[in-house]
C-alpha cells in the first residue's frame, strides 16, 4: 500500500473543498451586506453587529460548508503531505478566472494566461514530486 | 509621508495572517498524523472526524484560524483587495518551511520549484487586476 501517492480522486476532492471555502466567503459577504452601514466603535456595537447576522440562513449555509470543507480538508490531509496539499489548492486561482470566460465572457489578459499557465506547470512538478517519496507499508 | 508606518503596518499583519494561518495547518496535521488512520469509507470518516476534534491541538489550532480571519477582515477593511492579496502568494513559503522544519517533510528541489512557479502565477493574475 502506498502512502503520499497522490491520485486523480484527492485532486478532485482538493478542488472541491477551494470551491466549498469560495461559497463560504460568498455566503459570508450575503449576510453582512445588510450590516454594511453599521460602524463598530464599542463592544456593545459588536453585539448590535452580531444579532441579526443569527438569523440569516446565509451564515448558516456558510458554516454547513465551512464544516464539510474542514472534514474534506482532514481527510485529505491524512493521505498526503502538507507541503503538497496547499499548493494543489492554489487551482482556486486558475479556476476562476478560467469559469468568468466561458460563463460570464470576461476577457483575459495575456498576464492572466501567463499566470495561469504558470499555476498549472507549479501544480504539475508539485504533484509529481511525490512520486520518489513513495513509502511502502506491508 | 505620514502613510509609511501604515503600509508597513499593514504588510506586517499581512505576514501575521499567513503566519497565523500556517500554524493552524501545522497543528492539524500534527494532529492527523498522530492518528495515523487509513480512510477507505464515509464511516472511516465519521470515526476520523470524532476522534479528531477530541485532540486539544485542533483546537489550538482553531484559535489561530480564528486570529488570522479577524485580522485578515481589519486587513480588507483598510487596504486595497489586490494589494492584501500578496498575504496568498507568502503563505506557501510559510507553508513549505514549516512542513520542512515541524513535519520533516521531504521538501526537496521538484517541490520547491513547483510552489515558487505558483506563487509568480498568483502574484501575475493579481498585477492584471490593477
Amino acid at each position: 500500500m502506498y502512502k503520499n501517492k497522490l491520485t486523480l480522486k484527492i485532486i478532485f476532492f482538493l478542488i472541491s473543498t477551494d470551491i466549498l471555502e469560495t461559497f463560504t466567503q460568498y455566503c459570508f459577504k450575503k449576510s453582512a451586506i445588510p450590516q454594511s452601514d453599521v460602524f463598530i466603535k464599542s463592544f456593545s456595537d459588536v453585539l448590535i453587529f452580531i444579532k441579526p447576522f443569527i438569523g440569516s440562513g446565509f451564515l448558516w449555509l456558510g458554516l454547513l460548508s465551512t464544516l464539510i470543507a474542514f472534514i474534506i480538508w482532514s481527510s485529505i490531509l491524512s493521505k498526503i503531505d502538507l507541503s503538497i496539499a496547499v499548493p494543489i489548492a492554489s487551482s482556486s486561482y486558475v479556476l476562476v478566472p478560467l469559469v468568468s470566460i466561458f460563463l460570464l465572457g470576461e476577457e483575459m489578459t495575456w498576464l492572466d494566461w501567463t499566470g495561469i499557465f504558470l499555476i498549472i506547470t507549479g501544480v504539475i512538478i508539485v504533484s509529481s514530486s511525490t512520486e520518489k517519496e513513495k513509502i511502502i507499508i506491508p | 509621508m505620514s502613510h509609511y508606518p501604515t503600509i508597513f503596518f499593514i504588510l506586517f499583519l499581512i505576514i501575521l495572517t499567513s503566519l497565523f494561518d500556517t500554524i493552524n495547518q501545522l497543528f492539524l496535521k500534527t494532529s492527523i498524523n498522530s492518528l495515523n488512520l487509513n480512510i477507505k469509507s464515509i464511516k472511516d470518516v465519521i470515526s476520523f472526524i470524532s476522534k479528531l476534534i477530541l485532540i486539544p491541538k485542533v483546537w489550538m489550532g482553531f484559535t489561530f484560524c480564528v486570529m488570522s480571519l479577524f485580522c485578515w477582515l481589519f486587513i480588507l477593511s483598510k487596504a486595497d483587495l489586490n494589494y492584501a492579496f500578496s498575504a496568498d502568494s507568502m503563505h506557501y513559503i510559510f507553508i513549505a518551511l514549516g512542513s520542512r522544519i515541524f513535519l520533516k517533510e521531504k521538501v526537496g528541489f521538484k517541490r520547491w520549484v513547483g510552489t515558487i512557479f505558483i506563487i509568480v502565477g498568483i502574484i501575475l493574475i493579481t498585477l492584471s487586476n490593477y
